[in-house]
């Protein structure tokens, strides 16, 4: 399963970025999500849901093998990881997030929590 | 404190001292939020003879408990000060993404204090919390400032920011948020313009503390998924409240031509289905909102630039479009973008250039008070000139950049007669010559006549237009529960429109903060402010309080001349009448002042003890007082 | 022939929905302007802002077909 992004049915609500951090730390705080938008204004005003497409790229860089795919995604075992960040300078798309409390970089792990609060048709499942 | 930033912060601008105190859990329960908060510490700091836009005034920002947090639409922040359009206490909100930054940055409040020497901006990310030159920014458009700061400072960070017109006081400039978003009434833009504070800028990175996460995540999902389904959020996500610009003239409350009349020939060039059709460029939504009823656009109109603006909305579509006789959608929307980036209110300055329009038409204004240019209705070469010379009070710009009863004051001839406002405080989008509910509600608003405090066309409609009977009832019960989502700040567009019960968004509260909150004391909080800010209006202005709930001459005597409402007005009898017994409802005197036995109700006797001093405390009734508070006066229809 | 009705808010009493929360199956004459329907169904006209079929706004002169679903709103305030 994955997530399709539409990106010209976001309207910037943020209601994917609260649930992630609800879901992932149990806290009130869309600036540890998983998911980020971007917002172009005022021109040509456009929102651009970000997260992880699952391209692999960050487990390769991984010096100390913290990241694997488990079912579609792949995911940071934090007991492993060091918090290096070699991960979030590799990812080709920017999408390995960093919050300063959080122990491990932040990336989708497909829970789709996001998919099921967005009512705008801009992240939906696909199999 | 579970649910708030806890801590609140005092800015002196003159010293620039920064001042920080943790948020009192009994003022955060007592005042809940914004239009509370702001409220409360106005009455009780800004000396009674302060100038507006002098250095005792001071300015607050305060989002309020559900900012922020994973309630419906809890996205609000509130803005508050004395406005200098009305004298009185103001509060003006805004969605977007503003509050919920201030929270997550820790802070519940920012009262700014005195006036900065020089331009200056506050900056906050996180624990920082600076004051920064801004001498770079004066003079900028707010749409091209907020621009600029998040290329200088990040995307990430969430701004606010004042136009020219707020810098040169204006009395109804406004405060501009995520390229459209407006604290827009009361002039709280001026006030900021005069303490120097020319932005703010905030980035918060902190979690928010709340009483029980899961029930408060399993309630907003559960609100989620039922009113995805509900019937009226495919057209509310589709055209926003511009939706209503139709229904508006067929049933004779559409102001065109300054109020003129109510209904708009051409109105269909102006209506949303327009917007979506020519304009849309996105669907735009505040913090944690899954109506998105934000339309942003693009205007396009020959020899000038293709711009963009959030809207329009409604309330512009009315004011700007209607009220000043445009018939095109591009021109409303280049209209807006012209008020948004100067930095003015779309309704007082649509509704105010309306005005003007109406007053070059009789041959009060003439070509030689606008630099040889005309201000034909619907033209928007002129629209642009005089509002231009508005922002910069320049010529004629300067007569009408004190609104529509400080410029019929200047020009006199009658014009008194014309200018819709209340209080200093230009009328919303709404005709009240067929709807005599709203009248009485515009009139005695607190701040002058902004709908936010209670819109009651369709209360008329149900109990009947053309009868002043049962509408002073129904007003009192909609100046506490509206105004109630700008204390909680959230939207009220999830109660208004599908169905989302106030009870919900009380037990949302509950599961946010862990007290054992109920509607009827919210509605108690909300009557307490309600008076308190009546107080303090007369504290300021004098008594009686009836000499200021007054309308204008047209609304009362005028028929309306054309369309649906045709024939209608209200009637000084009626308005007479709907005056004796909102007064009576509200458990005030005959002349309109607060009575100690309410004051004492709702917990606030010093207001009595201050209002007795000055000679403006009211004798109650000869029955006493009626048992008011909370919800004895929800209509049937409600 | 048949349509639906659907609203919420203060319509949503006077509708009585009987499909759904919020649907009304209604029988009616072909050629009927939403105007008689609501009529006939005692909804005052005056509450019902506008109606909205397959996406679009429609006047309440509107001539629903079969199978038509017509969402109806009351008015509320912009802004």
């Amino acid at each position: 399963m994955k997530i399709r992004v539409a990106k010209e049915n976001c309207t910037g609500c943020k209601l994917c970025m609260q649930i992630c951090a609800i879901q992932h730390y149990d806290e009130i705080n869309p600036k540890k999500a998983a998911i980020h938008i971007d917002a172009e204004f005022p021109d040509p005003g456009v929102y651009t849901p970000k997260l992880c497409v699952q391209c692999g790229k960050c487990m390769e860089a991984c010096p100390v093998n913290a990241i694997s795919l488990v079912g579609d995604a792949y995911v940071i075992d934090p007991e492993t990881c060091t918090d290096c960040g070699i991960c979030v300078e590799v990812c080709p798309f920017g999408v390995m997030f960093v919050h300063a409390d959080a122990p491990t970089p932040i990336m989708c792990d497909l829970c789709m929590k996001c998919t099921e609060v967005c009512n705008t048709g801009a992240l939906t499942v696909v199999e | 404190m579970n649910g708030f930033g806890g801590t609140i912060v005092r800015i002196n601008l003159e010293t620039g001292g920064i001042k920080r105190t943790p948020t009192p859990e009994k003022f955060a329960r007592e005042w809940m939020g914004a239009r509370g908060f702001v409220a409360k510490t106005i009455y009780d700091e800004v000396p009674r003879d302060a100038d507006p836009l002098g250095p005792e005034n001071i300015l607050i920002m305060a989002p309020g408990v559900l900012t922020g947090t994973f309630a419906p639409a809890g996205s609000k922040i509130g803005f508050g000060c004395i406005s200098p359009a009305t004298n009185g206490h103001a509060d003006s909100n805004m969605g977007g993404h503003l509050g919920a930054e201030m929270k997550y940055a820790g802070y519940d409040m920012v009262v700014f204090e005195r006036i900065s020497p020089e331009p200056v901006y506050l900056y906050i990310d996180d624990d920082t919390i600076e004051l920064r030159s801004a001498s770079d920014y004066w003079g900028m458009g707010s749409l091209d400032l907020e621009k600029r700061m998040k290329d200088d400072l990040g995307e990430d960070f969430q701004i606010a920011t004042i136009g020219p017109a707020g810098e040169n006081g204006v009395v109804f400039s406004c405060i501009t948020h995520d390229f459209g978003r407006q604290a827009g009434r009361c002039g709280v833009g001026a006030v900021m313009g005069s303490k120097k504070l020319k932005a703010i800028a905030i980035r918060g990175s902190k979690s928010l503390p709340v009483h029980d996460l899961p029930t408060l995540t399993k309630s907003t999902c559960d609100i989620i998924q039922r009113t995805k389904t509900h019937p009226l959020m495919e057209p509310w996500q589709k055209y926003g409240t511009a939706l209503f610009v139709g229904w508006s003239n067929d049933h004779g409350c559409f102001p065109s031509r300054n109020f003129q009349t109510t209904y708009h020939e051409g109105w269909e060039g102006i209506s949303g289905e327009k917007l979506a059709e020519e304009i849309l460029v996105t669907h735009k939504a505040c913090f944690g909102c899954w109506i998105n009823c934000g339309k942003y656009s693009r205007a396009h109109i020959p020899g000038k630039p293709d711009v963009y603006v959030e809207g329009p909305e409604y309330e512009t579509i009315a004011l700007c479009g209607g009220s000043c006789g445009m018939t095109n959608i591009h021109d409303v929307a280049y209209a807006n973008y012209l008020c948004d980036n100067l930095g003015l209110d779309t309704m007082s300055g649509g509704n105010t250039i309306g005005f003007a329009m109406e007053c070059y038409e009789k041959g009060i204004i003439t070509k030689d008070d606008l630099e040889g240019h005309e201000l034909r209705w619907g033209n928007i070469d002129d629209f642009e000139n005089i509002i231009r010379m508005i922002a910069d009070r320049r010529g004629i710009g300067e007569v009408l950049s004190y609104g529509t009863k400080g410029a019929a004051e200047r020009l006199g001839q009658g014009t008194l007669a014309f200018a819709h406002q209340a209080k200093g405080m230009e009328f919303s989008g709404y005709d009240t010559r067929w709807y005599s509910a709203q009248l009485l509600s515009y009139c005695t608003s607190d701040i002058g006549a902004h709908h936010n405090r209670s819109w009651a066309i369709t209360a008329d409609i149900q109990i009947g237009q053309d009868t002043p009977e049962g509408k002073a009832e129904v007003v009192i019960y909609l100046q506490h529960i509206r105004p109630l989502f700008d204390t909680w700040c959230c939207c009220r567009l999830f109660w208004g429109e599908v169905d989302v019960t106030a009870e919900e968004h009380v037990d949302t509260i509950r599961y946010i903060t862990g007290w054992d909150v109920t509607l009827e004391e919210c509605m108690k909080i909300s009557e307490k402010i309600w008076n308190l800010t009546r107080s303090h209006y007369l504290e300021r202005n004098g008594g009686p309080g009836r000499r200021f709930d007054v309308a204008p001459a047209r609304q009362l005597e005028e028929k309306v001349p054309s369309g649906p409402a045709e024939g209608h007005r209200v009637g000084i009898e009626n308005f007479e009448y709907m005056l004796d017994d909102y007064y009576y409802n509200r458990g005030w005197d005959k002349n309109g002042n607060p009575t100690r036995e309410v004051l004492e109700i709702l917990g606030i006797p010093y207001v009595a003890d201050n209002l007795e001093k000055a000679g403006l405390l009211g004798e109650p009734f000869e029955d006493g007082v009626p048992e008011v508070r909370g919800r004895r006066l929800k209509p049937k229809a409600m | 022939m048949i349509v639906y009705l659907r609203s919420g808010g203060k319509l949503h009493e006077l509708l009585k929905p009987d499909v759904d929360q919020y649907t009304r199956r209604v029988e009616t004459d072909e050629g009927a302007t939403l105007v008689e329907i609501l009529g006939e169904l005692g909804i005052p006209l005056a509450m019902v802002a506008f109606a909205f079929v397959a996406g679009k706004v429609q006047k309440l002169g509107y001539v629903p077909s079969e199978g038509d679903v017509i969402t109806i709103q009351s008015p509320v305030a912009g802004g």
